[in-house]
């Protein structure tokens, strides 16, 4: 290695390792404040119901019950994460109003001298709820007379008008006529929780200056700061956001949810608010890495080219679509794979149902489309009668290659990472996939197509 | 009833809390003495964050009332940070980068140094089992044991270089 | 986290009393490691509750040939005791090294399945149990303890104080599989002991665990290795026979039909473990 360089090729030592090896290092909640309140939620118990009637009368008997807050409590109360780079409408609720649409959605939070208090009170409120039929699964939810999940009546998000976001490249159709082989395949992907060690969670403070100091483990503090806002209807210079330390996230901690109403609840009561989630509200509230049912249809030539890729994916959203916009397109970008693949068409639907919402996880949307295509890829090596190198190596994208959302593939690498991977498992390639390169076509003369 | 006043031994020295029944001893330590490198992660028994040593063996404190433990030998985190330096433990854990967010850190050491003061040298396999039940998702554990595996040498090269 | 009252007998005598005075209201505890997190959770509230862990009933005995195990014992000793070592090899198939300090055998006979895997050992070791209150103690076989999820025959004003378990030296097999190596629940747990007459199969015991509302026996299968030589056949029909009485239940860990089919293959494996020419596990 270089010697003039002072990082590439050595080993770093961490500037927060001496506080994470003597347990130091302070995490949000690692700290206390005098009189510092607890904030726990009630949340519903049904997957999909009106509320009718919400009855505190016993709970604010609770020894130690400081007060509740209801959607009306929050000055505005209908928002979305990613309104703050343009997505819309807004479609969740801090608190839920007249309705609730997955289980756990909260409802009413509690503001308890202690937790103790907290859990007594939630325990004794006493919700009137009526049930509503609820959908599950992605297909489900977009046949005519499915529930409906969202406020403008079809569980589907829209893209510019669109029901899915959708990429056309070529002409799909005549190209599968013109195929040798039809490979089809159908790809369902599990929900998986992050599962960060610790649990999402903040407290806020109240300063003498009128301003709210907030102690939080968000991944993402000005998605946080902004949101808390936009929600308060307070001038963001009146929030001081302190993050930075965050035990884990894995893109569970992105969605902004603690601090708008842990903040609402500091400004109320004027003391200090902590609201952590319990390990069981992060497996069964917090919003997980989506399902995905994914489509794909190809067309085949005998000598392993594909010419033709059809990709229909359902993204199971949940009940509100926090990040999962972002997933589909992601997805639909990189659907097609590392592969040269004239004819592409797909559609992406963000779909609503009343499971637990889901959101960002590392690579959301993408790993997906890996799992779906590469399998894929193997089925069709199958088909063809070539080993899963070969299907690979002949159908790579290069740099210069137009691809299906139209961008110029600038930074390819898929042929020299197999190259590589070949070498660490003592695979021996044909001398042709080892003169292979990434350059642009037109530079090359190994033989791949024009 | 009213709150009661516990003692225990912790990190060598005498400590009263008064609490109300069945605080945990995670609370009281975190809550009550500000000892916060025992960490919360799940207050289930199922993740090991807030693992410390009861007379030497290696508990889950969000599952132990702290009445439970009134008279007796409590280790935590803190407790095994010498005044100057490091732990040989948290030494093999900095150099080993076994570690990202830091969150079971405290547990991962704990559990560790429990192991090493029953086996000052054990396998491979025997640091895998002691750490069952200590959950860790940002380093896949292998640097962790790998860690734990550097301790046990350097402690037993010390020990080593004592006894000559 | 409401609680109101915790109670820290000294003895068995101090602890009865107190389950007399204040009811079935009052939460029993042991090692905490089920009744803790719920707790914890809010998700169980009580006012009062009784920990037994100071209550000096925790001691084990080997006399007559019986291994005696005090209700709060820890699955710690029982991995650190050889008289039965199919309990070893139960515990240490438990959770992790700090839960196995706390946690406890009596308490495991409480923890709902796919818990529980303790006992699913002591089931197919004839093991009985002592229930003390005030009016005395009685002794019931195991089998005889459980009645339903999570309910059994314990009264009200009784507690668990003892395990017994015959001290034999016939060989067992005991596999938990789950969907890790370890600390893990059950996808199904099976514990088998094998008497042998000569060459045949005397008395056989198949016990199995997350496969029910609690530990259950596949007596079916039990009956169809009698007087078998423990050959292929025999443990082939003895694994298909062992789902009969099964009522597995789907959770995260598993589904239902996904541990009927589990229920067969492992029976099977332990069974072979256990065949004559297995080696020296065998006979």
């Amino acid at each position: 290695m270089s010697s003039h360089l002072n990082v590439v090729g050595q080993s770093v030592r961490r500037s927060d390792g001496i506080g994470h090896v003597t347990g130091r290092t302070q995490y949000s909640a690692d700290r206390s404040f005098p009189g510092m309140l607890h904030l726990k939620m009630v949340r519903s118990p049904l997957h999909h119901a009106l509320i009718k009637g919400i009855d505190l009368s016993d709970a604010e008997r609770v020894p130690g019950f400081v007060r509740a807050l209801t959607a009306k409590d929050v000055p505005h109360n209908r928002y979305t994460i990613l309104s703050l780079i343009g997505v819309e409408p807004e479609e969740e609720f801090v608190l839920a109003e007249d309705r609730v649409r997955f289980k756990g959605e909260a409802i009413v939070a509690i503001v308890a001298e202690t937790e103790a208090a907290a859990f007594e009170a939630v325990s004794k409120v006493h919700l009137d709820l009526e049930e509503l039929p609820a959908v599950f699964d992605v297909e489900e939810a977009l046949k005519p007379g499915a529930p409906i999940v969202t406020h403008w009546g079809n569980n589907t998000f829209m893209y510019e008008g669109h029901p899915c976001r959708r990429v056309r490249f070529g002409d799909v159709d005549k190209a599968f006529e013109q195929a040798d082989y039809i490979v089809e395949g159908v790809y369902n992907t599990s929900p998986i929780e992050q599962a960060p060690m610790e649990t999402t969670g903040c407290i806020a403070v109240p300063e003498a200056n009128g301003r709210y100091i907030v102690y939080t483990n968000t991944q993402a503090l000005y998605f946080s700061l902004d949101n808390t806002s936009i929600i308060l209807q307070i001038p963001g210079n009146r929030l001081h956001f302190i993050g930075g330390t965050v035990g884990g996230g894995f893109g569970g901690k992105v969605d902004v949810i603690v601090e708008p109403i842990a903040t609402l609840a500091a400004i109320l009561t004027n003391r200090p608010v902590r609201f952590t989630y319990s390990r069981s509200e992060e497996m069964q509230v917090s919003s997980t890495r989506s399902a995905w049912r994914i489509y794909m249809k190809d067309g085949v030539m005998k000598d392993g080219r594909i010419v033709a890729r059809k990709v229909t994916s359902y993204a199971d959203s949940g009940a509100y679509s926090r990040q999962t916009p972002y997933a589909l397109t992601k997805h639909a970008a990189n659907a097609a794979g590392p592969y040269n693949i004239p004819n592409v068409s797909i559609d992406a639907y963000c779909v609503y149902t009343n499971r637990q919402p889901s959101s960002a996880m590392r690579g959301f949307g993408i790993t997906m489309a890996s799992f779906a295509l590469e399998v894929q890829m193997d089925k069709i090596a199958e088909r063809v009668g070539v080993d899963p190198w070969t299907i690979r190596f002949i159908n790579a994208y290069r740099n210069g290659d137009m691809k299906p959302h139209r961008k110029l593939a600038e930074d390819a690498t898929l042929i020299e990472t197999m190259q590589a991977a070949a070498t660490l498992v003592g695979h021996e390639l044909p001398d042709e996939f080892k003169a292979m390169t990434s350059a642009p076509r037109d530079a090359s003369h190994d033989g791949g197509r024009e | 009833m009213a709150s009661t006043i516990v003692t225990f031994e912790l990190g060598g020295r005498e400590v009263e809390v008064m609490v109300k029944p069945m605080t945990t001893l995670q609370s009281v330590l975190r809550n009550q003495l500000g000892f916060t490198a025992t960490k919360e992660g799940c207050r289930q028994g199922g993740c090991g964050s807030c693992t410390v040593l009861v007379n030497g063996e290696p508990m889950m404190s969000c599952l132990l009332p702290v009445e439970d433990v009134a008279g007796q030998r409590v280790t935590t985190l803190e407790s095994i940070t010498p005044a100057e330096g490091l732990h040989p433990l948290q030494r093999a854990f900095l150099d080993a980068n076994a570690f990202q967010c830091g969150y079971c850190t405290p547990g991962m050491v704990m559990i560790s140094k429990a192991l090493l003061d029953h086996d000052p040298a054990p396998s491979d396999d025997d640091i895998r089992q002691a750490l069952t039940g200590n959950i860790c998702r940002c380093t896949g554990y292998r640097p962790i044991v790998r860690a734990v595996q550097a301790a046990a040498e350097a402690m037993s090269d010390d020990a080593g270089e004592q006894a000559r | 986290m409401t609680v109101k009252s915790y109670f820290l007998p000294r003895s068995l005598p101090e602890a009865l009393r107190l389950l007399q005075l204040h009811g079935p209201e009052l939460l029993v505890m042991a090692g905490g490691t089920v009744a803790m997190p719920l707790i914890n959770e809010g998700i169980s509230l009580p006012e009062a509750v009784m920990g037994l862990r100071l209550a000096g009933l925790d001691r084990l005995d080997r006399t007559d040939g019986t291994l005696r195990i005090g209700a709060t014992a820890t699955l710690t000793q029982m991995l650190d005791q050889d008289a039965v070592p199919m309990l070893r090899e139960a515990a240490r198939n438990t959770a992790s090294w700090s839960i196995r300090n706390m946690g406890t055998v009596g308490g495991n006979l409480f923890t709902p399945p796919p818990g529980g895997d303790v006992a699913v050992a002591l089931l197919a070791l004839d093991a009985s149990v002592t229930l003390a209150g005030a009016r005395g103690e009685r002794v019931l076989p195991l089998g005889d303890f459980f009645t339903g999820f999570m309910t059994n025959e314990l009264a009200a004003d009784e507690l668990l104080v003892e395990i017994q378990v015959p001290i034999r030296s016939e060989p067992t097999a005991y596999m938990k599989f789950g969907r890790k190596h370890a600390n893990t629940p059950a996808v199904v747990t099976v514990a088998v002991r094998i008497e042998w007459h000569e060459d045949r199969v005397a008395d056989a015991r198949i016990a199995l665990g997350a496969v029910g509302p609690y530990p259950i026996r596949a007596r079916q299968a039990e009956r169809l290795l009698v007087g078998t030589g423990l050959d292929a056949d025999a443990i082939a029909a003895a694994a298909v026979a062992a789902t009969q009485g099964c009522e597995p239940f789907t959770d995260g860990i598993a589904t239902d039909w996904y541990r009927r089919k589990m229920v067969s293959l492992f029976v099977g494996r332990a069974l072979e473990q256990l065949a004559p020419g297995a080696g020296a596990e065998g006979r």
